[in-house]
């Protein structure tokens, strides 16, 4: 029990280090900018079709912000306007403000992220056992290999590229998507979801697939050598049993360790996927945000994405002494 | 200290022509080299200018004069691609070698002094390792925005640290419980000392193994950026030609000769660093090379 809770506290620890890490960081970027943010701001909001700011308006935003007092206040009521989940005021949509706006592409992102890192993890972990299991030495594994490993050095975007071209270009099976779309939990709706999320969904799995089936085969034809399954074996155990009860859980625990590395990953590579296909996620946002210089939506993105990460790690995390029984005690 | 630089440069050579026999390494250093001396021969014949806006009939299919074909603008696709090569591999190389240098710093200093400094110093790496780093970096490139490639790749390098400090990190933790560690600590060697003559020699290719790795995801970086539209304006990388075509829809539009060239020749820099780096990785792992 000891141990469980002291891992337990420490991960929340680290869960809220990875937040405070990246709040930070948000921060510093942003009045590090060269120049005074406000009147770049201003000049910004202007641009965007709102009224040019006089320099009394200018002092009267910084007393409005808060911009007035010294850098470790405004720190602090930083982060309390974002523990209490204000990010801000659009600036291209002005005045809606920052959440609402990333609230409608959240769920498209997730929706996607989380149904593609599991049917690909799955996959590649179900593949990497049988190809560890049975031997390297046969010809259909190796092929397999070959393909998992070139879709692993491949990016994400090329495969990408490659099925928008084929699937949407040549083969017109799924429509030009244009990139809008609100997520309203319908009957009707799932079917619109599910065109629009099949095929980045199925170029994410491809490409992230074959980290999962390397690390596992890997591990599985290395757990094939140890003598504990020797012994399960000498002793007459079936070989499912020596599969499932012996090899495969403990080639499980680094699989499972290996999700919080890969998670970061995976997400940096879809919001790229989701920009190829115009998937109405918040990549996709992030995309025009960047185009219309919405610094706040940006920053609020970032955000809100890297927290959901974090999240999902964390989760991860404490699902852990599911798998190992070393930690319940 | 005393060096004898003319062995050291001697067992690079040896260690060299020994991966060069590995299929791998053979396969992958040969295209590099062909890229390399393509983008070369390329300076000399194509004038920069090709690469410039109206420079030629816009949306030409590729034919004689222009092989690969023109853009929406009139700017050569070859000649875009000459000039393209060499600065996706700067930004790959120069963000690598930073990334590794300091990682390599980080992890000799943790796994070898241990304690509560090694506590934070690997607190800090984890941290790193699960932010999805791309993100962090659209943040940055956002505000600054990196005009070259040189700029953009000292932004990279910001995250390209953590996962070499932790390889270095482990192997230190190994290595410091050898006999000769202890012996050099006995005979009275400084840490210093320790680190740059007995561990240093270990460690070198390992370092050249994260070098490379940390080069792919570099130029993965970049070029993500690029097509995020976070991409160096003023240079010419594979990652913006790429973002040029995504943005003027060259797919939906069927200009298929303006994705297509830059999409193969980062999938050939990807295949070719990839397999030197599992050439390398594959050869340092079968025997212990001390340079």
């Amino acid at each position: 029990m000891i141990t469980f809770l002291k891992y337990t506290l420490l991960r929340i620890g680290f869960y809220i280090l990875t937040v405070y890490v990246t709040l930070t960081i948000a921060f510093i970027v942003s009045r590090l900018v060269p120049g005074d943010p406000m009147i770049a701001t201003l000049s910004r909001m202007a641009e965007a079709g709102a009224i040019r700011g006089s320099l009394e308006l200018v002092e009267e935003y910084k007393k409005a912000f808060g911009l007035d007092k010294d850098i470790f206040t405004q720190y602090i009521s930083y982060i309390q306007q974002i523990l209490s989940g204000n990010l801000g005021i659009s600036i291209a949509y002005f005045p809606s403000p920052v959440a609402g706006i990333i609230a409608m592409a959240l769920p498209w992102t997730i929706l996607l992220l989380t149904v593609s890192t599991i049917i690909s993890w799955i996959m590649g972990t179900l593949l990497g056992l049988i190809a560890g299991w049975k031997g390297l030495e046969k010809k259909r594994y190796e092929l397999l290999g070959i393909a998992t490993l070139l879709f692993y050095i491949i990016p994400y975007y090329i495969v990408a590229i490659l099925f928008l071209w084929l699937f949407v270009f040549i083969l017109p099976i799924f429509p030009r998507e244009t990139g809008y779309g609100v997520f309203v939990p319908e009957p009707g709706f799932i079917i619109e979801a599910l065109r629009k999320s099949l095929l980045p969904a199925v170029s994410i799995v491809i490409s992230s697939m074959g980290w999962w089936y390397l690390s596992m085969r890997s591990l599985v034809a290395s757990i094939k050598r140890e003598d504990f399954i020797l012994m399960a074996e000498a002793k007459g155990l079936r070989g499912s049993t020596v599969l499932w009860k012996y090899a495969f859980r403990n080639a499980m625990l680094p699989q499972i360790t290996g999700l919080t590395i890969a998670l970061g990953h995976i997400t940096s590579g879809a919001l790229v996927v989701e920009i190829i296909f115009s998937y109405p996620g918040t990549g996709w946002l992030l995309y025009q945000s960047i185009l219309q210089l919405d610094y706040p939506v940006i920053q609020g993105i970032v955000i809100i994405i890297t927290i959901t990460v974090a999240t999902a790690n964390l989760v991860v995390d404490l699902l852990y002494p599911l798998f190992d029984p070393r930690i319940r005690r | 200290m005393y060096i004898k630089y003319h062995i050291i440069i001697r067992k690079y050579i040896e260690v060299l022509a020994n991966l060069l026999h590995l299929k791998t390494f053979l396969t992958g250093f040969i295209l590099i080299l062909s890229l390399l001396i393509l983008s070369a021969v390329g300076f000399f014949i194509i004038d920069y200018k090709y690469t410039y806006a109206g420079a030629f009939e816009p949306e030409k299919p590729p034919d004689g004069t222009n092989i690969l074909g023109t853009d929406v603008l009139g700017r050569d696709i070859f000649a875009q691609i000459i000039y393209a090569i060499p600065s996706s591999l700067a930004v790959g190389i120069v963000a690598g070698a930073i990334g590794t240098i300091i990682g390599s710093l980080v992890g000799f200093i943790a796994g070898y002094y241990r304690g509560n400094l090694d506590n934070i110093l690997r607190l800090l790496i984890d941290v790193f390792l699960s932010l999805p780093s791309l993100l962090i970096l659209v943040l940055i490139a956002s505000y600054y925005r990196g005009t070259d490639y040189i700029t953009m790749a000292l932004i990279i390098s910001i995250f390209n640290w953590a996962w070499p400090a932790r390889q270095v990190r482990a192997q230190v933790l190994s290595l410091r419980e050898r006999d000769f560690v202890m012996l050099a600590k006995l005979s009275n060697m400084s840490n210093y000392e320790i680190i740059v003559r007995e561990l240093m020699p270990h460690m070198m290719p390992w370092m050249f193994a994260n070098f490379i790795n940390a080069t792919i995801s570099a130029i993965l970086t970049e070029s993500s950026l690029s097509i995020i539209g976070l991409g160096p304006q003023r240079s010419i990388t594979l990652g913006m030609v790429l973002y040029w075509s995504l943005s003027y829809a060259s797919i939906y539009r069927g200009i298929w000769w303006w994705w297509l060239s830059p999409v193969i020749l980062l999938g050939i820099l990807f295949l070719s660093l990839y397999m030197i780096y599992m050439g390398v990785t594959k050869y340092f792992s079968e025997r212990e090379v001390i340079i």
